[in-house]
């Protein structure tokens, strides 16, 4: 199973941050969310926080899809020393999104009102 | 503590000194956050006599116990000041992410006092609060400001930081103090009304940056969940998701034409032909629309991002919403898209209210049309629908140059210059938005009595079931007023919230979130509280029940649908359902009952 993320439906309003928060912490707060939209004058990126890795990787570059160039750094979901989101602010310790459970019921989808955010199996 | 986070950010930019307060708590429960909090504070700190552009003036950025909780259309703040343009209260309110990120930064209130000795910003990272030197962006249009202040921000700190932080900023206009200009926020949004551009120019402040990591707490998470998530669905079987998503109010400008209730040609018609062609909206978003944009935490990203082709105006901005294309538009005599979008990108740029901009120029078409303004004055010929003039001006306005000078202190300036003040198509001199009061009489009685003079934001359409019924009309003004006073205090979307459909919901959202046991009869009293004591702020400021007034082009002469607004019926019932005198002062019972005895400013 997977999130697939369509990111031309995405509006920016960030629900998908409040309803991680709110499902993993009671309280909302955008830095403890396991899913990150970011947010450009042309588009609107959700980012979902995948495994940890301990090594910065050295590779950064420029992806180009569909012919707009992205921040691979900003792509990619893995949690790292070098990366700013994906970290309880406090502590430092790494998030992974883990679907909201078993079952699987990511909130993030069910607050998505565009449907930039869907559940698929793989 | 639940919904509000406590503290407040007190800034004096002529002391360079930056405090943390604590919220008074009963305050914030008494007048809830946002508008309410911000006139209770600027009223108990500032004489209302003061020079609006003056150091003594305040301008208060204010978010709600909603703000950043991801309560539906919960994305908005609110600027509290005292207005240049109307010597009034200001309220203005704008969408984005601003409010949320200042929330999460940890402040309900930001109090910008004082006046700047250079030009400075201001920049909040949670508990990291410093005023900067601006003078490399002074005189910089909005968007290169923000994208400026973006770059430093990415330079220093990550991507993501720049992602998250949110900007607001001031043009030229508001740096020259234009009477009307506004703050622009997020690429495109405005703080829009009142000219709160220019009190922030008047301190010197060119731009606020805010990002934070903090928390806003839910006090009953698993029922605000619920409660969303109901919301939610209720949006997608009524459509309205869809419907203001796909549109926006694109959908108002065909059908406020169709109906003859469109501001055209400074008001002399409710009609405006070549607006035929907006009867179908897609003709808008099929010919401009970049993508739609959410604020924070709005399922409905009612927000267009537009774009035109033409490289004199390259990138992108927000709007044309249905007011500005009716301001600049029909009013003016335009009715090109393209035109329509050139004017929005000049006064988003050089951060001037799309409105007031228009009500000013319209009325100077008029002055000039007439035969009362000579061309010699102008430096230009300026009939309706000369866009090249019109953009022309704008810039000059911006400047304070040329004609522009007077155009910058707003269309009851220039009317009252060139004898004819009656031309002015406004309430305590801020111009009147879209829709023709001629067309929809009570709207008329929604803008002459409005605290801030006339105001889109402020008034209601009758047009919903349940609002149809004429002989309650004026009642209902008043119930919806105070209802609005309430939503803009949470701080939540008056666009969503303004009509029957969904009026429940702010209670229900403020009691899961704060904890606090508002009732829908407490809220109201909120509501009527905040109303009054704005009105309060009004008297003490020097207004008085003769600014409760409409041009006698509405209440003289039929233009629409051979129809006058009878103002001189409405207003003394409207006075008798307020509780207020004859005059329009609220009596000392009505001041007892609401919790404001002693605060008669009054004469």
């Amino acid at each position: 199973m997977k999130i697939k993320v369509d990111y031309t439906r995405c509006t920016g309003c960030k629900l998908c941050e409040v309803a991680c928060s709110l499902q993993h912490t009671g309280t909302v707060n955008p830095w403890r969310s396991r899913i990150r939209v970011f947010i450009t004058e042309e588009y609107c990126l959700p980012v979902i926080a995948g495994p940890y890795t301990e090594a910065a990787c050295n590779s950064k570059g420029v992806r180009v899809i569909d012919g707009r160039e992205f921040d691979e750094c900003v792509l990619c979901r893995a949690s790292c020393p070098v990366k700013p989101i994906f970290k309880e602010p406090d502590t430092q310790i790494p998030l992974k999104c883990d679907f909201c459970g078993e079952p699987p019921d990511p909130q993030c989808i069910r607050w998505c009102a565009t449907e930039a955010l869907t559940l698929v199996d793989e | 503590m639940f919904g509000w986070k406590g503290k407040i950010l007190r800034v004096d930019l002529s002391q360079g000194s930056c405090l943390v307060e604590d919220t008074p708590l009963g305050l914030a429960r008494d007048y809830i956050g946002g508008r309410g909090l911000g006139v209770k504070v600027l009223f108990d700190e500032i004489d209302p006599r003061v020079e609006a552009l003056g150091a003594e003036n305040k301008l208060i950025f204010a978010t709600g116990p909603l703000t950043g909780t991801g309560a539906p259309a919960g994305g908005r703040f609110i600027v509290v000041s005292k207005s240049p343009l109307t010597g009034a209260i200001a309220n203005s309110c704008c969408g984005g992410y601003f409010g949320a990120q200042l929330k999460f930064a940890g402040y309900d209130l930001l109090i910008i006092e004082g006046k700047a000795p250079e030009p400075v910003y201001l920049s909040i990272r949670s508990e990291e609060v410093a005023i900067k030197p601006a003078g490399h962006l002074w005189g910089k249009w909005t968007t290169e400001t923000e994208a400026l202040l973006k770059a430093e921000i990415k330079q220093k700190f990550d991507i993501w930081e720049a992602s998250d932080t949110s900007i607001v900023s001031i043009g030229p206009a508001g740096e020259n103090r234009v009477r009307f200009a506004c703050v622009m926020a997020d690429g495109g949004r405005a703080v829009g009304r009142s000219g709160v551009g220019a009190v922030m120019g008047s301190k010197n402040l060119k731009a606020i940056t805010a990002s934070g990591r903090g928390e806003v707490a839910i006090a009953d998470s698993e029922g605000f969940k619920k409660a969303v998530m109901d919301f939610l669905e209720e949006g997608r079987e009524n459509k309205e998701l869809e419907k203001r998503h796909m549109w926006g109010t694109w959908s108002l400008p065909g059908r406020a034409n169709k109906t003859g209730t469109q501001a055209a040609l400074n008001f002399q018609t409710g009609y405006f032909k070549p607006f035929e062609v907006f009867e179908d909206p897609a003709f808008i978003r099929d010919n401009i629309r970049v993508r739609d944009e959410a604020c924070f935490g709005c399922p409905f990203a009612c927000s267009k991002r537009s774009r035109i082709k033409d490289p004199d105006y390259p990138g992108t901005t927000k709007g044309p919403e249905h007011e500005t294309m009716a301001l600049v538009g029909s009013n003016c005599g335009i009715g090109d898209l393209d035109d329509i979008c050139r004017a929005n990108y000049l006064c988003n740029e050089l951060g001037m209210d799309t409105i007031t901009t228009g009500a000013t120029i319209s009325c100077a078409m008029e002055l000039f049309e007439s035969g009362y303004l000579p061309e010699k004055d102008t430096g230009c010929p300026l009939n309706f629908g000369n866009t090249a003039s019109m953009f022309q001006l704008m810039k000059e306005t911006s400047r304070r140059q040329g004609f522009g000078d007077l155009l910058a202190d707003g269309g009851y300036a220039v009317a009252e210059k060139y004898g004819h003040p009656e031309l002015f198509m406004g309430v305590k001199k801020q111009g009147m938005p879209a829709w023709h009061p001629q067309g929809i009489e009570v709207i008329g009685l929604q803008y002459a009595t409005s605290n801030v003079g006339a105001c889109h934001t402020k008034a209601t359409l009758p047009m919903y079931e349940g609002r149809k019924d004429p002989a309650h009309h004026v009642e209902w003004t008043k119930q919806d007023q105070d209802a609005l006073a309430v939503v803009d205090s949470c701080v939540l979307c008056w666009i969503i919230y303004h009509g029957p459909l969904w009026s429940e919901k702010p209670l229900v959202w403020l009691r899961a979130v704060t904890g606090v046991d508002y009732t829908a009869d407490s809220l109201a009293l909120i509501g009527e509280r905040i109303w009054n004591l704005e009105r309060l702020f009004n008297l003490k400021a020097g207004l008085s029940g003769k600014d409760d007034n409409l041009p006698p082009r509405i209440t003289d002469e039929p233009r629409v649908n051979n129809q006058v607004v009878h103002l001189d019926r409405m207003l003394p019932e409207y006075y008798r359902w307020r509780g207020w005198d004859e005059s329009g002062i609220p009596t000392p019972e009505k001041l007892l009952q609401l919790g404001l005895a002693g605060k008669a400013g009054a004469k």
